[in-house]
Parts: structure tokens; C-alpha cells; sequence
């Protein structure tokens, strides 16, 4: 992990000190309103229905289980005893008081941790690959670049005021995990014909009102130039995005309505400008961070490791379980394990000030310390050797996250929704518990196989509805709650945007209606293994609208 | 409206003039960018000095020409959150390499200065009533920062390998 | 004038409270109170644009934030009458543990 020096120190606490400042201008009526809202924002808080949220930075959602006992202390003694995991890889308290604000960040400073530009129109929290440093398939740990970016727009003085938030999502893998395609910028790691690592950057991509699957902007960047060329990009961005529309404002428009072609002519003229000011950082300061993500030291094991092929025969839930939330790990001997924090009929991402200290401690026992933080709101152990597995499953039993649903149809993304958002027009919360009730049956959820359900209570589309294999968009009609289907999306590296399959259903209605859509794709896929997003690719919506609304 | 830099309050001497009202001999005068392109060669030799009052959406390239010979810029935007600003003032110093003052004018609050010293400004045309002490405070906040900008300090990427520290702000 | 054929209205004023977030009704004696059932009622046009006034005026006064004017069903519950504004008034609909009442608890 990466771990602060003094001047991290320095300027996370300095930011404390001048946030703290801001809150007492603004308790005694010398800032407005309107001109502390930027200020707040860029500091993770809003105000939501209840009371004020604050949104703590999981920089690309690694946690050490120091910060995660702290985080769950703050919820204790500040919130209600209780957070919520985000799909930015952050992490949410609901019920905050402005003038604790101040202490609160300086306890998250204490660990190494901040709520900065976790909110606003600037660069937010850089999401990750969840397996990052541990899956098999990767090209470089993603981390390295992702703290360099951490730094890079941290406080970044011209890019503080943007037309609109600006996302960095980065993935060193071949199989996407971490949805780089939905970012404003996109980041895939990749080696070139002459083996050297660099950065494939797509721009443009988003959800919200108009969902976009980010187009390839350049192939290669050299490592020591990402930084120049990634200011270029945001320059470009600043100068030309539009400030008239906060609906139009974020860069997927720029480069929608320049074309991909002329937004890359704009980045490559603008790149030696910001090349010449310097801003690459020197090679020996990747080096320095990249010695921080080194792998930690793995006992050597040789498969089959017998106790656990063992339990799996003898224990089938166990064996479901590690069918579907252990993922291979590069080392042999050892598995990545995804915690479900979907417990049938619980809050996706939720998780208590206690259970946070129960994975704290697993973590230090069986995995080497860490936990990361998924953009389906799951925790993951990503160390745990295969021979632990059955004590951590058993452990997890206790606390309530065995749920063997990773990637299944409980495993639900849903957004805080009207329970708590003031931006929403309808529950997603409410329709994601009703969901998972109503699939709990294990041994279906494993006939229906891979199938992910993502839900939005509102356009912004923080539940990444159009991502989900089946979204579920929550609208206000006339005061009543209602809820349209989209199909086909995904978000991966495939990624694709699902299509409204046509009018919406009310809250009573939606989950027969989901069923209707499962059924349909059980009865027509061509065998067990044909995944419903590859049969829906196959067949198209024709069916499912027949299923859904009848023959017209 | 009043005029400061980081450390408060300073004399403004420059007279804004409006299009149809000739420069005075020898005055400092601030006139629009249309002006200034239509009429430079009068301007720079009627007035003592010359400074343009630019919006977000200038051309540089079109400024360019005349930046040797200008005493100031003001950049001006209404909005606090129309964040142009900051890459227009980048640009300009870093690779126009505009060396006199330049002024951002418009909303603004203390808390941006900071960050408008870093993109390079040096003034800031600011309310009656402006808080000066908020605003000394914003503009010594931090000590160290990530970035490798216009006028700004060296950054910690590069004091971390041994770098001497220095520059301003 | 006809004014039997004005339009019945029942409004009540809310905002958060800036210092802690507290979603607050304002009452009758001119306070900010947790519980929407001790909100004072306006039931014509003009008595409503009175509560948005008091309401600017308190969020000028840096008191309160997301200041609004709302409906609430006639009678002694005024319970709120969008769903968005009923949570609002009695907390998350998941979270029965965290909820709050319409009418203060008896002590």
C-alpha cells in the first residue's frame, strides 16, 4: 500500500486546517450558500434528504484494515453506527453534522485517508481494478499510475473548476473490472510491439441523462508522458466544454459533438504546451510509488491444496461459494476473496461500524492486512490462502457476508435512491431488497448464472443502470414511483449500453416483471452456459418485450 | 470595487476606458480586446501604458501580438465556477510567457486566489468589502503541492528527489 | 370575487438546519422543530408566499439550507404529501431502526 510521507501529511492536514476555516466563515455568514456549496463539495459533503453525507475518498479502493477500523469508528462516534460502500469505490456516512466536519477529516487524516474532490466539478476519486496486484491477467498494477493520478489532481489549481466532474478509471488487466469505458477518462494499461508499458486512454464515456461508451482517443501513451497528456486532455476539455447546460457539460458531449477524431487533433495540439510546462513527474517518483505496491511476501504452496479440495467435496455451500466469490489469484496456493455485502434482503454496499471491525480483523488474520473496495459495493480479501478459505467462509457466516452471489442476480448494484438521496425521484434500495428476496433460492440464482441487476433512482445513474445486463431506472410519474427496464447493457470490456425496452412499471409490479424477463431468457437460451447477456445479444429485445407486454 | 494582490489591499492606477473615449497622453489605461486590435498603434503610442480586459472565450493566438507591449490583463468572468480562467492564465505564462501583471476580476472568493496566484495571476479586481483576512489566510493554506505549475513552488514530486524548494507562492 | 372557488391548499415550510443537516418544520411561535405535525399550516395563496418569505429570510440569515414550501394533508397529522417529502419527514423507508415520527414522542 501506499503509505503518506511528510509532505502527504502536510498537505492532508493542511487541508484540514483551511476546510475548517471555511466552516466557521460560512457558520458566521461570511460565505453564502452558493459560495460554499463548491467548497463543501470538493470536500465530499452534500446535503441530502436527512442531513448532510459525507463521502470519503477509497483512493482505487484499497483500505488497509487500520483505515477500515477507522472508518468504522467514525460511524460509531459521528453517524449511525453504519456505512455505505459506493460504486466510486468510496465510502458514504448519511446522517453527518456540518460543524463536525472539521474533526472528522482530521481523523481520516490520521490514517492516511481524506474526503478530497469526492464531490464537485473537479477530478474525482481514481477507481481500480478490485484484483489489482492479484489477478493473473494483468499487464501492470494499476494502483502505480492511480496514485500518481491521485496526486497529479490533487488540488490541482486549473482543474478545480471544471464544466462538470471528471472521473479516472483504471484498469492493468485484460478483463475490465473496473468499467473504463463509463469513465471521462479511461485508462487501460497495455504494452507495446516494443514491450514497453503505457497507457491506452479512451475519453469521454459516462452514464447520467446521455450514457456513453467512451471511444479509444489514443493507443499508447508513453508512461512519462501521461501526465502532460492527460492535462491536454482536461485543458481541452476546460476551454471548449460547455458551461451553459450543466445537463451538456461533462466531456462525453465535447467529444460527442467535436467528434473523437477533432477532440484527439485539440489534445495533440495542446500536448506540447503542457508538455513544456514540465508537469510529467521524474521517473525516479514513479519508481518511488511503485515500490510501495511491490507484491507482499507469499509462502509457497503447491496445488492441490488438500484440506480445501476437501471441504469443497464435503461442504456443497461452501463449494458454491468459492465457485462464485474466490477469485484465482496469480499465486498458487492462494485466492482473492469477494464479500458479499448482498445478504438476501439487505442494503447493497451497507455495512455496520461492527461488521466493518469483524473484516478488519479476518483481513489481519488471513489476508495479509488489505481489503478492497469493488465498484459493486462488495469488500474483497485479496490474499487468502486456499487453505484459510474455509475459516474465512465460516467466519463470514457469523458476521452475515456469506452470501455465495458474486456476479449472480442478488449480487445488486442499487444507489442510495429517495431513502436518502435529494436528487432522486423514486426507492432503488427498497426495489434491490424485494429483488434479492425474490431470487434468494441459491440454486437458482446458479441456474440463472451470471446476471447483474443495477439500479438508479434517477437519471444521474449513480446505480449504473445502463451498465446492467438489466437496469432499472426509477422515475417519478405524477407523484408515483415508477420503474423502466433497460436491457443489454455492460461493463466490462464489452461494454455496451442497454436499451429501454418500454414503458415503465410500478413498484408492485417491477419485480414480476424482472421475473418475466429471467424466465424469458431461461426458456430461451441455447444451453446452461449461454449467459443471459450473450443470449440477449443473440435474440435481441423481440422477446423479452412479447414476455413483458404481450404481441402488439 | 477595489483591487488586491495576496497580501491585501493595492493602489490601482489603471483607468478603464470606454470605446469611444480617447486615451488621455501619457495615461495607463485598461480598453476591450476589440479595441485593442483595431486601434493598437494609436493606443500604444497615445497612453504611458496599455493593459486589455479579456473574456473566457479570447483566442490567444489573437492576444499574442500584442503581449510584449502590454502592462496588463485583466481576465474577467461572472461566474465563480467558470473555471477558464485558470487555463487561460497557465497559458499565457507559461507558454505566451506573459510577464506582466495580470488580473482576474469577476465573483470571486478568497478561496480561489490561491489556486489564481498558482495559474499565475498577480491581481485580483475584487467587491467594496472584499475580507482581506480570508483571504490572506486562503493564500497561505498550503506549504507543498503535487503540481508542477506556472510560477508556483516546486512541487513535492521533485523535493522528494532531492529538489531545492523555492519560488512563489 | 368567488372565493369559494379557491384552490383548498395545505403548506407547511421546511429546510435542513446549516449547522447539522436536520431536516426542520418551521412552527406558529416561529421556531425550527424536528416533527412536521407542529408545523405551522398555510392554507390560502398568500399565507404560503408568507411562509417562503420567512423562509428566504432564514436562509439569508444563514440558518437554513434547501429551504421549500410543501404540501401536507389537511388535518393534525399534515402528513406530507409526495412520498419524497414523507421520507423526508420520517427518515429511510429501509431503515424502520432510524425512523422518525410525524408527531413528536410522548414524553
Amino acid at each position: 500500500m501506499y503509505i503518506y510521507d511528510k509532505f502527504d501529511h502536510a498537505i492532508t492536514s493542511e487541508r484540514v486546517a483551511e476546510f475548517s476555516q471555511q466552516v466557521t466563515r460560512r457558520l458566521a455568514g461570511e460565505l453564502s450558500e452558493d459560495q460554499f456549496r463548491p467548497l463543501r463539495l470538493m470536500n465530499g459533503l452534500y446535503l441530502q434528504l436527512h442531513a448532510y453525507m459525507l463521502r470519503v475518498a477509497i483512493p482505487y479502493g484499497t483500505l488497509s484494515t487500520k483505515q477500515l477500523r477507522k472508518l468504522a469508528d467514525i460511524a460509531k462516534k459521528y453517524d449511525r453506527d453504519y456505512g455505505h460502500f459506493t460504486t466510486r469505490q468510496n465510502l458514504q456516512y448519511n446522517w453527518i453534522k456540518l460543524e463536525q466536519v472539521p474533526e472528522i477529516l482530521a481523523e481520516l487524516g490520521s490514517v492516511e485517508m481524506h474526503a478530497n474532490q469526492t464531490s464537485g466539478n473537479c477530478i474525482r476519486n481514481v477507481t481500480a481494478d478490485q484484483f489489482a496486484g492479484v489477478a493473473g491477467d494483468e499487464v501492470e498494477d494499476p494502483r502505480i499510475i492511480s496514485e500518481v493520478i491521485r496526486q497529479w489532481s490533487t488540488f490541482h489549481p486549473e482543474f478545480s473548476f471544471l464544466p462538470r466532474k471528471f472521473k479516472f478509471a483504471v484498469t492493468g488487466a485484460a478483463k475490465d473490472r473496473a468499467a473504463i469505458q463509463f469513465h471521462d477518462i479511461g485508462i487501460h494499461i497495455v504494452k507495446n510491439d516494443a514491450g514497453e508499458i503505457g497507457y491506452a486512454v479512451y475519453v469521454g464515456g459516462g452514464m447520467g441523462r446521455t450514457p456513453v461508451v467512451a471511444p479509444l482517443i489514443k493507443p499508447f501513451v508513453a508512461r512519462h508522458e501521461l501526465l502532460s497528456y492527460l492535462e491536454a486532455c482536461l485543458r481541452v476539455y476546460n476551454m471548449h466544454g460547455r458551461r451553459d447546460n450543466i445537463y451538456k457539460a461533462r466531456i462525453k458531449i465535447l467529444v460527442r459533438d467535436l467528434g473523437p477524431v477533432e477532440y484527439a487533433r485539440q489534445v495533440e495540439e495542446m500536448w506540447p504546451l503542457t508538455r513544456a510546462s514540465g508537469v510529467d513527474v521524474p521517473a525516479a517518483e514513479v519508481a518511488r510509488i511503485q515500490a510501495f505496491f511491490a507484491p507482499p511476501v507469499y509462502e509457497t504452496i503447491k496445488e492441490p491444496v488438500a484440506a480445501f479440495e476437501e471441504s469443497k467435496k464435503r461442504d456443497k455451500a461452501f463449494a458454491n461459494w468459492v465457485k462464485n466469490n474466490v477469485h484465482p489469484h496469480k499465486v498458487p496456493g492462494y485466492g482473492a476473496v469477494t464479500i458479499s455485502l448482498k445478504p438476501i434482503g439487505g442494503i447493497p454496499g451497507d455495512a455496520s461500524s461492527a461488521q466493518m471491525h469483524q473484516i478488519a480483523d479476518l483481513s489481519d488474520k488471513y489476508s495479509l492486512g488489505e481489503v478492497r473496495v469493488t465498484h459493486v459495493q462488495n469488500l474483497v480479501l485479496p490474499n487468502v490462502k486456499q487453505a484459510d478459505l474455509f475459516a474465512v467462509w465460516q467466519r463470514l457466516g457469523e458476521i452475515g457476508f456469506a452470501e455465495s452471489n458474486i456476479g449472480l442476480i442478488t449480487d445488486i448494484i442499487a444507489c442510495p435512491g429517495l431513502d436518502y438521496c435529494s436528487l432522486a425521484n423514486a426507492r432503488s434500495i427498497a426495489i434491490a431488497q424485494r429483488l434479492s428476496e425474490h431470487f434468494a433460492d441459491v440454486d437458482r440464482q446458479h441456474d440463472i448464472g451470471s446476471l447483474q441487476i443495477k439500479i438508479s433512482g434517477c437519471i444521474n445513474a449513480c446505480g449504473h443502470h445502463h451498465a446492467g445486463h438489466i437496469g432499472i431506472l426509477g422515475v417519478d410519474r405524477a407523484g408515483q414511483e415508477l420503474y423502466q427496464l433497460t436491457l443489454g447493457g455492460a461493463g466490462d470490456e464489452t461494454a455496451s449500453i442497454g436499451t429501454l425496452i418500454g414503458p415503465g412499471f410500478t413498484s408492485d409490479d417491477v419485480v414480476g416483471a424482472i421475473d418475466k424477463v429471467v424466465e424469458t431468457y431461461r426458456g430461451l437460451r441455447q444451453n446452461a452456459g449461454e449467459t443471459f447477456i450473450e443470449a440477449y445479444r443473440r435474440v435481441g429485445p423481440a422477446p423479452f418485450k412479447e414476455a413483458l407486454y404481450g404481441r402488439r | 470595487m477595489a483591487v488586491v494582490d495576496r497580501a491585501g489591499p493595492i493602489a490601482d492606477s489603471w483607468t478603464r476606458l470606454a470605446d469611444d473615449q480617447a486615451p488621455a497622453a501619457g495615461a495607463t489605461v485598461i480598453v476591450s480586446f476589440a479595441r485593442l486590435k483595431n486601434e493598437h498603434n494609436s493606443l500604444f503610442s497615445a497612453a504611458g501604458k496599455v493593459g486589455v480586459e479579456i473574456a473566457g472565450d479570447v483566442k490567444l493566438e489573437e492576444l499574442e501580438p500584442f503581449l510584449p507591449r502590454l502592462g496588463l490583463i485583466v481576465v474577467r468572468m461572472n461566474n465563480m465556477r467558470d473555471g477558464r480562467l485558470f487555463s487561460i492564465g497557465r497559458m499565457l505564462r507559461e507558454n505566451y510567457k506573459y510577464a506582466a501583471d495580470m488580473r482576474a476580476a469577476g465573483d470571486l472568493i478568497p478561496d480561489q486566489m490561491l489556486y489564481l496566484l498558482r495559474c499565475g495571476f498577480t491581481s485580483f479586481e475584487v467587491k467594496d468589502g472584499f475580507p482581506i483576512d480570508s483571504l490572506r489566510r486562503s493564500v497561505a493554506a498550503y506549504t507543498h503541492w503535487y503540481q508542477r505549475i506556472a510560477n508556483s513552488a516546486t512541487p513535492v514530486t521533485e523535493l522528494r528527489h532531492g529538489a531545492a524548494h523555492g519560488g512563489e507562492p | 370575487m368567488h372565493m369559494s372557488n379557491a384552490k383548498v391548499i395545505n403548506k407547511v415550510l421546511t429546510a435542513n438546519r446549516l449547522r447539522n443537516g436536520e431536516t426542520v418544520y418551521y412552527t406558529p411561535a416561529g421556531e425550527w422543530v424536528l416533527y412536521v405535525s407542529q408545523a405551522r399550516v398555510a392554507t390560502t395563496q398568500e399565507e404560503a408566499d408568507e411562509l417562503a418569505k420567512i423562509g428566504a429570510a432564514a436562509y439569508a440569515a444563514n440558518l437554513v439550507i434547501d429551504v421549500a414550501v410543501i404540501d401536507v394533508t389537511p388535518g393534525a397529522e399534515k402528513k406530507p404529501s409526495h412520498i419524497r417529502e414523507l421520507i423526508r419527514a420520517t427518515g429511510p423507508t429501509v431503515r424502520a431502526d432510524l425512523n422518525k415520527p410525524i408527531t413528536p414522542p410522548k414524553k
